[in-house]
């Protein structure tokens, strides 16, 4: 057993953010018998408008992009299915299960998880709230191009939305489309790149055709958390640094893993999916204290995501893998 | 060098499945014969031999007559006829050819038959030599066997070219409790296959008794019997997940066989073909009712041979309803169709809807 558990399961960014913003966090604590001002809100509506390069006016602001998300599920399926595509960001299905009046999924199939664009057109023959996590958790594949997201939003019975959580590691957006295209939405986390998890802060970045019914959404954010994200976005420079970091870190494991033999797919996210023939790998990893996500019941079982860590934490991963990969061969031989 | 390739056909293998009879083992060849059931292995066997693409790279050793050489010497394929048979062929046949074959030095043997044929070849050969197994069978229930006929051809063509081995499993399906509506398995052995992993099926996984499993099939059940006709024939496959809907309408189901509902009542219980076309003719609206196969995902041509190429044809692909539960559904890369005609499979290419929940609906892929 380890001393320290390592969370390799939440697809955290290892690194603190830097003092300033833990000070700005502090801050927000002194005034804990507070609501949030209005004008603070304001500002981080504005600095998260001009990072995305939209209006203010099209940035909705929530308590995690996965609350967003629901949000947006409970207001939007009232009269349409919900397309998605299977697996999901899984906090995201389990909202539509709950609201949707039909669900429909398109499987993305092991081993190459391609989507047939053709399919998913065609079953946007309806009024539908189409959502698609893009890159994908947990394939962590980018599968929307331009033409592709431009060819659904020409449809107006179509409401589409992108979730982008992991951009600052795809590099992939398409918020600039949001001007032309109203029934586009695109939702965002400054729980990842940020390193601002234990925050909360997540943001809709909203065409016309979402913005008069999720106008009336307006949170009051902890102080500490909007204190944070402010001076975070104020310091963007800590993010990109990091992102380099975990992109390098990820590019160094993945050849690790690869050279080891290990089934090991590439992806535009800050975590790697493996396909292993390990059975309950996650969970004999979790009894040693480093946790990792199963997901038999998203995939199919043997497949599990790691998230990038600091490079030592990748590093007992790596090897803990390996001894019960050397196990489990050691076993099967006999 | 030319390969030395054995062939062995069951000749009766398969019979029993148009006729609802779940096998062909023992005496339940000759009741298959007074049903009608017609033979099935020589189109599979023609199948398998049209699509070798290196026919001049192989040199066939088979069996006599029906068991092999009939099949053969249709195709410009070098060809020597090993051994005697019965008359009546029985599994003694296929294991005394099998062992002639082996110790005649061939590379690699191939059968035509089901998960009975699969045993035979395996008290011959074991694991002295690697086989391809062509599915033909009622139970076709082993991991050994090829996806089709057509994926056998597959199979050989990359063996001939060189692929690496893999054990397989056979299973021992217990053919009188199948009659019962109870499928017990258990490993009976492995046999050693080129190992060319898409065109290899996974063995049938048992379905998952978990609360969440059979929550998951009530929720299923609930959704088919809302949406249910009354001006409808629903014809309702094998399995727990189809039985679901018979327990949500208070019937009851033959749970390995194929079952007739129209207006919330049982009009046919245990069809096979010819019960399934009588019906037709008073019942003009019609649906089918199935569920994948658990490991493997066959909605068509495993387990249900009843729903022959006929059947499903005068069905129609749009009138078909596919169910499954999650577990199921996400442990399966895709689904699959082998029916013995391949006009009808590819009428599935492509992809299908699988109600996986209430008011939930999954998109997969459908492969021959």
């Amino acid at each position: 057993m380890l001393k320290e558990t390592i969370k390799l399961n939440m697809n955290e960014m290892p690194y603190l953010p830097p003092e300033k913003v833990i000070a700005a966090a502090e801050k927000g604590l002194l005034e804990l018998n507070r609501y949030t001002n209005p004008e603070d809100l304001e500002l981080l509506r504005e600095l998260l408008a001009e990072y995305s390069g939209v209006n203010k006016e099209n940035i909705i602001l929530g308590p995690g992009s996965d609350l967003l998300l629901r949000e947006i599920v409970q207001i939007f399926s009232r009269n349409r299915k919900i397309v998605m595509l299977s697996p999901s960001f899984l906090p995201t299905v389990r909202s539509a299960k709950q609201f949707a009046n039909k669900l429909v999924s398109i499987r993305l199939s092991p081993p190459d998880f391609k989507l047939n664009q053709e399919v998913l057109i065609n079953e946007l023959n309806e009024a539908s709230l189409l959502i698609i996590d893009n890159p994908n958790n947990p394939t962590g594949k980018v599968f929307l191009d331009r033409e592709t997201v431009g060819s659904i939003l020409k449809d107006e019975n179509v409401l589409f939305v992108i979730d982008e959580a992991y951009y600052e590691f795809s590099g992939v957006t398409f918020a600039d489309m949001i001007k032309d295209c109203p029934n586009l939405a695109i939702t965002r986390s400054m729980d990842k790149a940020f390193s601002l998890a234990g925050a909360r802060i997540g943001y809709i970045i909203a065409g016309n055709s979402f913005l008069k019914e999720l106008s009336s959404f307006y949170i009051y954010l902890p102080q500490s958390s909007l204190y944070a994200a402010r001076e975070a976005m104020k310091n963007p420079g800590y993010m990109r640094n990091n992102i380099e970091k975990i992109v390098e870190e990820k590019e160094r494991v993945w050849k690790k893993l690869h050279k080891l033999k290990v089934n090991v797919y590439r992806t535009s996210t800050n975590f790697l999916l493996i396909k292993t023939e390990i059975p309950d790998i996650a969970g004999m990893l979790k009894d040693i204290g480093v946790l990792i996500s199963d997901l038999s019941n998203q995939i199919s079982p043997g497949f599990i995501r790691v998230s990038i860590g600091k490079p030592e934490e990748n590093d007992i991963f790596i090897k803990e893998y390996m001894n019960f990969f050397d196990l489990f061969n050691h076993n099967s031989e006999k | 060098m030319k390969k030395i390739i054995g062939l062995i056909v069951n000749p009766v293998a398969g019979m029993g499945g148009s006729v609802g009879l779940k096998g062909t083992d023992g005496e339940m060849f000759k009741k298959s014969l007074g049903l009608g059931a017609k033979t099935v292995t020589p189109a599979r066997t023609k199948d398998f031999l049209t699509h070798i693409k290196n026919k001049q790279e192989i040199i066939i050793y088979t069996a006599p007559g029906k068991m092999g050489e009939e099949h053969v010497k249709t195709f410009d394929i070098q060809l020597e006829v090993i051994g005697t048979i019965n008359e009546e062929t029985t599994a003694e046949d296929s294991k005394k050819i099998a062992l002639d074959m082996l110790n005649s030095g061939i590379d690699l043997l191939i059968f035509v038959g089901g998960d009975g044929t699969a045993r035979d070849i395996y008290d011959a050969v074991d694991s002295k030599i690697p086989v391809i197994a062509v599915p033909s069978g009622v139970k076709v229930f082993s991991s050994v066997f090829a996806v089709s006929a057509r994926a056998a051809a597959e199979i050989l063509d990359a063996f001939i070219k060189g692929t690496d081995v893999t054990e397989e499993e056979v299973l021992d399906i217990d053919e009188s409790a199948f009659r019962k509506g109870k499928l017990a398995s258990r490993l009976y052995g492995s046999l050693l296959v080129p190992n060319v992993r898409n065109f290899l099926q996974a063995g049938k996984e048992a379905s998952s008794t978990s609360s969440s499993s059979i929550e998951n099939k009530k929720d299923v059940a609930q959704y088919i019997v809302e949406g249910m006709d009354h001006e409808i024939l629903y014809l309702l496959g094998p399995g727990t997940t189809v039985k679901a809907v018979t327990d949500e309408l208070k019937l009851n189901k033959t749970l390995l066989g194929i079952d007739a509902v129209f207006d919330g009542e049982v009009v046919g219980a245990d069809l096979n073909e010819k019960g399934i076309l009588e019906l037709f003719k008073k019942y003009k609206k019609k649906k089918i009712v199935v569920t994948p196969l658990g490991g493997n995902g066959f909605i068509f041509g495993r387990g249900n041979k009843q729903f022959t190429p006929e059947v499903i044809k005068k069905i129609g692909k749009e009138n078909i309803i596919v169910i499954g539960t999650k577990d199921k559904v996400n442990s399966l890369g895709c689904l699959r169709v082998d029916t013995g005609n391949f006009e009808v499979d590819e009428l599935f290419l492509g992809y299908i809807k699988v109600i996986i929940g209430y008011k939930e609906e999954m998109l997969m892929e459908v492969k021959c």
